[in-house]
């Protein structure tokens, strides 16, 4: 009797479906179609790392590098390599990525150190993604890591990963990390309709390792991995943005240049929207002061101007990095988590604009 | 006691299911490998999509890619739905492109845009059904089909619905066919924005803000001119205004049937215009659009001296604020509303400036002070009802006389 009760209820919560929009399961089906990869199917195969393929131990010739100001991806870690083709190096680029020379790869790994005040600790490594220079062009392939850590596979369609940590501040942050898959990769990093790597210019070289005195340019100039690299002082900079004893000014515009312009200049993804975010943009209305949407949608949030001048609150463009949905925030990809302290950081230097 | 329960249970049961009687839709997912086959496509290749309901977390995207058909087995049959979605503001995207055909499927309720195509040259939209399943919403994504920077596009027999901006549209491209398609409860049932040579012919936009809109705005990447509308029905647009404020559309007046903006080279001809409450066909200038917000804004009392549209429309100069060479003839018009609403600024104006029923054609009447003639020209469409504002001058000279802009 108790059970014919139970599949009763059963049956009423089946049967009584009162929205048919309701969402009930969604079973994972496959289409049934093989084909066959780009790029090798895994990451040991490559040789970039010696030793346990999880301490990230480069070989000669595969090269540790920092960025001045790292896009924001939900607070995770990474630790960025190149890897130059045998007696090749890079040009100098004043404005752009530096020129590098044909069979380069960047590579690039996303990782949570379990407890964020001990970084080198417990580390579990997600993804790594390259950027590989084939034939002129560059290909974007992600990689997805075991839980145990010993091998990365390529999947062009992404994942979606549940991760826990402890932050700086001893609360515990959890997400729903997302890698990737290969178009998300071009999403951010097309120029035209070209491939281009985003983080390695030299204005974001220019600096050191963190905990180490030498610039990056300069070590790479010494390596003989740079050609053409002009005095240091007359190298161009992007400031960390994260650093609080730079200008409130640079660093806005750091962090809108690393987490927006790879797709608000004139020539990415966003140009439709006529707002163009580089740090060397200087017309006002280009960079949304007074700016009114173009095709916003919902993402307006029913504001009229991308930057209105001392009111965050009225600004666009505030209330779009600051959101979560998926509707409306900014950017569009690889956020899943709001950057507190990027917002903090707009918010001030919109507030203090005049 | 036992069975004191189960009576009460039978009751429940009846009670709460009366009101659904369809099964419930039972959702699969695909998106991994249907988002690896659209990575790896190859030149040639036909994509089929198979019969059910499938559900999506992020945007599948198809990029770089020539001559692909992307196919399901019906509007009806194949529904994609980005009701899940968790990142990517669009349903399905494709860009940088050539030659790619899309038919009979539906896109449900992505976050932002359904369809977005862009940098594409030869896109074709046929069969494709794109709406916000719960009906209009402010919270709906903006567009239902959105092909944007493209050259040759064709949409035909498509279904939008639900659009917090426009159902069908097309934005800054070159040679362009809308054709045969249905918009209803969007804000803008069909909208070209800044496209040169674009035919919109054999359409039905109904109960939605606006039908038909020709617009060109300032500020983009190219300007548009050269538009054909004809053959269509253009009835009911009456749906009351759910736009996100901040967009240019959420400044359209309910009831308006078709508005041209700031565009030239526009020929409208042979369609039915039915019951729109405002107006039939208006033809206006960005300043009248600038005022009308500014109105807007005063009796909002907003504060920052904000504007709902580009108040620095001036500073580009390559943009004409003045529509031109427009040719309105054998159209027909039917209207069984005696008066213009009172649910917006513009039927309240045409009510307290001449009670009669709702204008079948208006012109702002703000003079260009750079082209004296403007070759706005109304052919025989009937016994009308014309409506000059002189809006530049306070209304001053307002007038319905439309025998100085008869055809030459």
């Amino acid at each position: 009797m108790m059970r014919f009760k139970a599949l009763l209820l059963f049956l009423i919560v089946l049967g009584c479906q009162p929205n048919k929009r309701e969402i009930v399961v969604v079973e994972e089906v496959s289409l049934g179609v093989e084909s066959s990869l780009p790029g090798n199917s895994t990451l040991s195969s490559y040789n970039f790392f010696k030793g346990e393929l999880k301490n990230l131990e480069p070989m000669s010739g595969v090269v540790h590098y920092e960025l001045n100001s790292p896009l924001f991806t939900d607070y995770a870690y990474k630790k960025r390599f190149i890897k130059f083709p045998e007696n090749t190096a890079a040009n100098f680029s004043a404005d752009d990525v530096l020129d590098f020379p044909e069979g380069t790869v960047l590579i690039k790994n996303f990782y949570y150190p379990a407890d964020f005040r001990k970084p080198d600790e417990n580390i579990r490594i997600l993804e790594t993604r390259l950027l590989i220079l084939e034939n002129g062009t560059w290909q974007a392939l992600p990689y997805i890591w075991n839980d145990a850590q010993t091998e990365a596979y390529l999947d062009i369609s992404g994942k979606s990963i549940d991760i826990r940590w402890t932050h700086d501040d001893g609360t515990t942050k959890e997400v729903n990390y997302s890698v990737p898959n290969m178009n998300q990769c071009k999403g951010c990093h097309l120029r035209g309709d070209r491939v281009m790597p985003i983080g390695p210019t030299a204005r974001q070289l220019n600096g050191s390792i963190r905990g180490q005195r030498q610039n990056q340019l300069e070590q790479l100039a010494a390596l003989g991995l740079l050609h053409n690299l002009p005095p240091i002082n007359t190298v161009a900079r992007l400031v960390d943005y994260d650093n609080a004893t730079e200008q409130l000014d640079l660093r806005a515009r750091a962090w809108l240049e690393v987490n927006c312009a790879h797709c608000h200049r004139p020539d990415g993804p966003a140009k439709t929207s006529g707002l163009h975010l580089l740090a060397d943009v200087k017309n006002p209305f280009e960079l949304g002061v007074g700016k009114p949407p173009v095709a916003a949608g919902r993402g307006s949030g029913g504001l009229n101007y991308d930057i209105v001048p001392g009111k965050p609150d009225q600004s666009i463009l505030y209330y779009r990095i600051k959101s979560d949905d998926p509707g409306v925030m900014m950017p569009e990809l690889g956020k899943k988590l709001v950057h507190d302290e990027g917002v903090k950081l707009i918010e001030q230097w919109i507030r203090q604009m005049k | 006691m036992k069975k004191l329960q189960l009576g009460v249970l039978a009751l429940v049961i009846c009670s709460a299911c009366t009101e659904s009687s369809k099964e419930p839709i039972v959702w699969k997912s695909i998106e991994k490998d249907l988002q690896a086959q659209f990575i790896l496509a190859q030149d040639g290749d036909v994509i089929e999509l198979p019969e059910g309901n499938f559900m999506f977390t992020r945007t599948l995207s198809m990029d770089g890619k020539s001559n692909i058909t992307i196919c399901g087995k019906g509007m009806d049959k194949t529904i994609l739905s980005w009701k899940n979605q968790t990142e990517g503001a669009q349903g399905m995207q494709i860009s940088n492109g050539k030659n790619i055909v899309l038919e009979d499927f539906s896109v449900e309720d992505a976050k932002g845009d359904n369809l977005k195509v862009n940098d594409t040259d030869g896109i074709v939209l046929r069969r494709i059904r794109s709406v916000w399943a719960d009906g209009p919403k402010t919270e709906n994504g903006a567009y239902a089909l959105y092909p944007v920077l493209c050259k040759n596009v064709l949409m035909e027999e498509c279904i939008a619905m639900g659009s917090s901006d426009a159902g069908i549209y097309v934005g800054q491209s070159d040679s362009v066919i809308i054709r045969n398609n249905k918009a209803y409860w969007n804000v803008a049932g069909i909208e070209s924005e800044n496209s040169k040579w674009v035919e919109i012919y054999g359409n039905e936009a109904y109960d939605n803000t606006g039908g038909i809109l020709v617009f060109d705005l300032p500020g983009l990447t190219t300007y548009g001119h050269s538009t054909k509308v004809f053959k269509n029905t253009i009835r009911s647009n009456n749906h009351k205004n759910f736009a996100q404020k901040g967009n240019i559309v959420a400044s359209i007046p309910p009831g308006s049937g078709m508005m041209i903006l700031a565009t030239h080279d526009i020929e409208i001809y042979d369609n039915d215009f039915k019951d729109n409450t405002t107006v039939g066909i208006a033809i206006v200038s960005y300043e009248l659009v600038a005022a009308l917000n500014e109105g807007e804004q005063e009796r909002e009392g907003s504060i920052g001296g904000v504007q709902t549209v580009n108040n620095r429309y001036q500073e580009d100069s390559l943009y004409n604020v003045y529509p031109y060479n427009v040719t309105v003839y054998s159209n027909r018009f039917k209207n069984k509303h005696w008066f213009p609403t009172t649910q917006n600024d513009i039927g309240k104006l045409l009510i307290m400036k001449s009670a009669f029923s709702p204008p079948d054609i208006l012109f702002d009447g703000i003079a260009d002070p750079k082209r004296a003639e403007r070759n706005i020209c109304i052919g025989d469409n009937g016994k009308i009802t014309f409506i000059n504002l002189d809006a530049g001058n306070d209304f001053k000279n307002l007038s319905k006389d439309v025998t100085s802009f008869s055809c030459k």
